[in-house]
């Protein structure tokens, strides 16, 4: 069963994904912030990475290049979740490594077709 | 009446009983504000969990609704109203149906529309924010309807900013413009959040050609602050609008004397690629206009490398130090004029290509 790590500040995104995405077989494993994030990336080894860029404490972008930095999470990737649509926010997230960008208000069945590809790629 | 008290016989008893009594207040103070901290925990703990409920019945049934309980104090309204703005914000599609219709299932939206008529205007503009955090858009007519009622300006300003999420197509964006009109002052940054909303809400509806007409219609417009066409350029850079292209061409050229709009186009087009005002820019007589060309000029410009090369001797120092780092980042020959200018007799000219390789070199 593939696990699927979602990075955000919302507690009703949590609740909400976790919901959607464990009903469509997935196992999900949340945290509030990025250190949190990271230390919970490297112990648990998701299969993909749901994060947001405005947090306390470390912002996503930090958190991505964290991820790609560590030998043992780089291979994990990343999809960006976020309401900040402007180009140069896009194209600093692809700069870092990550593989999806999705803005926010997202669809989550799309959300999820797109989870579907990144996982099928990886095996 | 100190000496009265210090030679007085009962002079201890009254110290004591000052004492008793300082300490006994301090002990009350203490003790209401545990009492208060336990009750605003309490009170968070609540919204929080009123949160969760609301989040999970949104996702595990299609009447939610029925799931959760009324609610009755302002914070249980405040809990699932953040929940709901929350996934509004967030998703679109099934879920987001479900939390627009449970918004009207709890009486949520009657709450705060009753709300926005309350007596104290601070109350007035906090049901505000949170009515236009749902982009309800039957809320159109009833934003419409109290911003002619209300006489507080500061609850104004937010009724005009909730309406500027709600807009459908062209003639909502002039109804908007003309109460904006109406408005005391207006700072550069509230103008372009709305137009920029706007923008925002037509480019969800597949409409973002409305936003071109009424840039048209502004566009020889006397009776419009040329602040306010700036603005509404800004807002086309923030939110992308490509479509409208051609016209921020045409308020270039319409606008030769006037540096803000210039300035804003230059940015504006340049973002979605497109640099064919640059080389006018690059030689405008606005030293600002100038800078803000110079900030692109190494993605289009190098063919103009005598041009930028003799901005090096700009009368501007903005403009000479831009100069130097748009030669160093165009990278080839236009690096290696820069490095002959380094050693150059001009000391303004040979200063800002100092920089501009000490920054590359950093």
């Amino acid at each position: 069963m593939a696990k699927i790590l979602i990075i955000d500040d919302d507690e009703t995104i949590h609740l909400i994904c976790k919901a959607y995405l464990s009903k469509s077989g997935y196992t999900v494993e949340t945290a509030f912030d990025g250190p949190e994030g990271l230390e919970l990336a490297a112990s648990c080894q998701p299969d993909l990475v749901l994060l947001d860029i405005n947090m306390p404490r470390m912002s996503g972008f930090d958190v991505a290049k964290k991820l790609k930095e560590n030998e043992a999470t780089k291979h994990i990737p990343i999809v960006m979740m976020t309401s900040l649509k402007q180009d140069s926010n896009i194209q600093r997230g692809y700069g870092l490594g990550i593989e999806d960008y999705i803005t926010k208000p997202t669809n989550m069945a799309h959300l999820k077709l797109r989870i579907d590809k990144f996982l099928e790629k990886k095996k | 009446m100190l000496e009265i008290l210090t030679q007085s016989e009962h002079f201890y008893t009254y110290v004591t009983l000052a004492v008793i009594f300082l300490a006994f207040f301090n002990v009350a103070e203490v003790f209401f504000l545990l009492h208060n901290k336990a009750m605003v925990e309490r009170s968070e703990l609540k919204r929080q969990r009123l949160k969760r409920l609301a989040a999970t019945a949104l996702i595990t049934s299609t009447s939610p609704a029925e799931l959760l309980p009324k609610p009755v104090t302002e914070d249980d309204f405040a809990a699932y109203s953040e929940a709901i703005a929350s996934v509004l914000d967030s998703f679109e599609g099934e879920v987001a149906f479900t939390a627009t219709k449970l918004l009207t299932d709890l009486g949520i939206d009657a709450h705060y529309r009753r709300l926005a008529r309350h007596r104290t205007w601070y109350k007035r503009g906090n049901a505000i924010d949170i009515l236009a955090s749902f982009r309800l858009k039957a809320n159109r007519e009833f934003f419409l309807g109290i911003f002619r009622s209300e006489p507080s300006l500061d609850v104004k300003y937010r009724i005009l900013y909730g309406l500027s999420r709600l807009t459908r197509e062209h003639s909502d964006i002039k109804a908007l413009a003309h109460l904006l009109s109406t408005l005391p002052y207006l700072t550069a940054k509230y103008t372009e959040d709305i137009f920029y909303n706007i923008i925002t809400a037509l480019k969800a509806e597949d409409k973002e050609n409305e936003f071109g007409l009424f840039m048209d219609e502004l566009l020889h417009d006397q009776g419009v602050l040329n602040l306010v066409k700036r603005d509404c350029i800004t807002a086309c850079y923030a939110a992308s609008c490509e479509k409208n292209r051609d016209l921020l061409k045409a308020y270039y050229e319409a606008y030769p004397s006037e540096p803000e709009i210039l300035i804003a186009a230059v940015r504006a087009l340049a973002k979605q690629g497109d640099f064919s005002v640059m080389p006018y820019a690059l030689q405008h007589h606005d030293w600002r206009v100038r800078l803000a060309a110079l900030k692109y000029a190494h993605l289009c410009c190098m063919g103009m490398l005598t041009e930028i090369r003799a901005m090096l001797r700009d009368p501007s120092y903005h403009v000479r130090i831009n100069a130097g780092l748009a030669l160093a980042r165009g990278g080839g020959i236009s690096r290696a004029a820069l490095k002959e200018e380094a050693a150059s007799q001009d000391k303004f000219a040979a200063a800002a290509a100092a920089y501009a390789l000490s920054m590359e070199a950093s």
